[in-house]
């Protein structure tokens, strides 16, 4: 069969009796193999004026990559965009720290010091000031909480915290609970979600 | 439109790599010092800004809380409890404890993700 490169035109008398001979046609090869599509291309765009320079054979291993990525990058969660540049409602400290306040005062009346009970009364602690700052319903916050119980034996104490976040919306709030026998302190960091 | 992507692959918070930044601090302004009354304001300080400062410097999008307590080393009792409302898979936290002769330190660092 003949293939007609770029430019090519037919001749312009092509006597009509002469039917173009074909030779026996080859079985056209497999559309699986490899090497085949390239040529199948190039029968498919006979007609056509372009040079066939290099067809990528789609049957590689790349192809299956590929849709493994597409998959798993699906799977994560895409939130539509809300146009939310704030947060509804801002994180008010002072009343946190009166509700926080409370909750020291509370559970930690007329309570000695004791190692075994403090060690799980730290960790219920932390968890019930979570879930009461969690009932205040700021949205899309992000909460943690820091539970210290220092022992008053004499010895001097000194923490400090630094940060790095967003000035506009988060904020802390430190409560105090003071004994004769130890002191108590909730730190409570409230960060959105952005 | 376009999304943006992150240049790094991990995901999740590196705690190994935020242990071993802490602890370089902390030696870096702690080592062989004994407690002292005047200096221990300061030395917390330092320790808080350094660790910061390099944390911020590998360059992820990430918020940082670091707390440091420093305590004169004797016989007392000291329990610290953290419970935290965040997500996961994203953010993380990270404890250092040091001491020697004459303090205790504790380090807490909490990064929490930016999701840009």
């Amino acid at each position: 069969m003949e293939k007609r490169g770029r430019g090519g035109k037919l001749p312009a008398n092509q006597p009509a009796q002469q039917p173009p001979s074909t030779p026996r046609k080859e079985r056209r090869p497999s559309m699986f193999e490899k090497e085949a599509y390239a040529q199948i291309l190039r029968e498919r765009l006979r007609e056509s004026f372009h040079d066939v320079q290099y067809v990528e054979p789609p049957f590689d291993d790349s192809i299956a990559d590929l849709g493994k990525e597409w998959k798993s990058a699906l799977a994560k969660l895409k939130f539509a965009n809300s146009y939310r540049m704030e947060p509804l409602k801002k994180f008010q400290a002072h009343s946190v720290e009166t509700k926080v306040q409370q909750i020291l005062k509370e559970s930690l009346e007329d309570v000695k010091y004791d190692d075994k009970v403090f060690s799980h009364l730290s960790l219920e602690l932390a968890d019930r000031i979570l879930l009461a700052v969690k009932e205040f319903g700021y949205h899309r916050y992000k909460f943690i909480i820091k539970v210290l119980f220092i022992q008053k034996t004499g010895q001097a104490i000194n923490i400090a915290s630094r940060w790095i976040w967003d000035v506009a919306w988060d904020s802390w709030v430190a409560a105090k609970h003071e004994t004769e026998a130890y002191v108590a302190l909730a730190l409570v960091f409230a960060l959105y979600c952005e | 439109m376009e999304e943006y992507h992150r240049h790094c692959d991990e995901v999740g918070f590196n705690a190994d790599e935020a242990h071993n930044i802490i602890k370089e601090c902390i030696d870096g302004v702690l080592g062989g010092e004994d407690y002292n009354q005047n200096n221990i304001n300061q030395w917390t300080a330092s320790i808080v800004e350094q660790s910061l400062a390099h944390l911020v410097k590998l360059g992820k999008a990430y918020k940082y809380i670091v707390t440091c307590a420093v305590v004169q080393r004797s016989a007392y009792g000291f329990h610290t409890a953290s419970s935290c409302f965040w997500d996961t898979t994203s953010d993380g936290t990270c404890t250092v404890r040091w001491e020697n002769r004459t303090m205790n330190c504790i380090v807490n660092v909490f990064a929490i993700a930016i999701v840009l």
